[in-house]
């Protein structure tokens, strides 16, 4: 009798280990790879990066942080305005806002993103003389201004 | 080092604000009608060369020219500064409208403290050179340090964050101290006005 219920026991406990067993298997779901950068073109490699769901924007569903490529993925569940922030220790921060479709999830058609990224060729040349411009106008004005009085 | 939008807490904004404020209302006043297309001159030197990447070995990083600003403009450092980093976060999305204030300070203050430490020196010793590159690093190293002295005030986890900043601007503080004393003696050739 004493046998049977160590051999119960047994049974129940090895029942009990099975349960915690692990397995992995591929996802069908898709993710977003995202890769991010400093304005002088250098990587933010190996820094934290946090996601945020439309569902809560207060708490970070998924923490982690970027490879040494600067790159980071998550895997979106709803659709919504879902948002990315990597920052580093030393203050620099990017976010990144992504608009995910349920045409997206559906694997129908690819994410829409609003990338804060430095401008580019013409355009930033454009914006480099905007900005000029918009230096010596003020300029202007103040003259003008302090003659004036 | 431009602190980005969302780091830095409430309190560490307004100061920002209004140390801002004061600067660029005492470098209006100093600022007269002669002196406004030098002072616009500068800001956009200044504004422009945050697009002038410096390689330094498996790193980048940019000019930001604090030293020959404060030498030039002195007090009117602020207003150029102000309208610089203004445009800078509009159009090339550095840094933020509302960390504006701080990052103001940081770079006004800095290149000020230069002008009334080394602005004398440097336009009359004979040591000129030595002072400008002095100049030009210390302003890069307390630019970095006073950024570093925000980030530990928001949060004191951020400390060692700032000793990092502190060590990471050396190698730009070593090439704006040549660029200063390159900016400073050619200068002094050719336009010495633009230190008086």
């Amino acid at each position: 009798m004493r046998r049977l219920v160590l051999v119960l026991v047994l049974a129940l406990w090895a029942g009990e280990c099975f349960a915690h067993g692990v397995g992995y298997r591929q996802s069908e779901l898709r993710a977003i790879p995202l890769e991010f950068f400093y304005s002088t073109g250098e990587k933010m490699s190996c820094r934290e990066a946090r996601v945020f769901s439309p569902k809560d924007e207060k708490f970070a569903v998924q923490s982690g942080r970027t490879d040494e490529e600067g790159r980071f993925a998550f895997v979106p569940d709803c659709s919504g305005d879902w948002r990315v922030i990597v920052r580093d220790e030393e203050g620099h921060q990017c976010t990144a806002d992504l608009t995910i479709t349920q045409d997206f999830l559906d694997g129908r058609t690819q994410s829409q993103t609003q990338d804060s990224l430095l401008p580019q060729g013409m355009d930033l040349l454009i914006r480099a003389l905007l900005g000029v411009s918009v230096i010596f106008n003020l300029a202007l004005i103040l003259r003008r201004s302090k003659h004036a009085h | 080092m431009h602190i980005s939008e969302g780091i830095l807490s409430g309190g560490v904004l307004l100061a920002g604000w209004a140390g801002t404020s004061a600067g660029v209302a005492v470098g209006l006043k100093h600022t007269d009608s002669a002196k406004i297309v030098r002072t616009a001159l500068i800001s956009s030197a200044f504004f422009l060369a945050s697009l002038v990447n410096i390689r330094i070995g498996p790193s980048s990083t940019h000019l930001t020219l604090l030293a020959p600003m404060g030498l030039i403009l002195g007090w009117g450092v602020f207003p150029a500064v102000l309208v610089a980093l203004t445009l800078q976060a509009v159009l090339f999305h550095f840094g933020g409208l509302v960390v504006l204030g701080v990052n103001t300070f940081i770079m006004g203050f800095s290149a000020l403290s230069v002008y009334l430490v080394f602005g004398r020196a440097v336009r009359e010793s004979k040591r000129g050179a030595v002072l400008s590159f002095l100049a030009g690093s210390l302003a890069v190293i307390l630019a970095a340090g006073l950024a570093g002295v925000s980030l530990a005030m928001t949060d004191p986890n951020f400390l060692n964050a700032a000793k990092v900043l502190i060590i990471a601007h050396i190698p730009l503080a070593i090439i704006e101290g040549a660029v200063t004393v390159f900016m400073v003696s050619w200068l002094k050739r050719s336009a010495p006005e633009f230190l008086s």
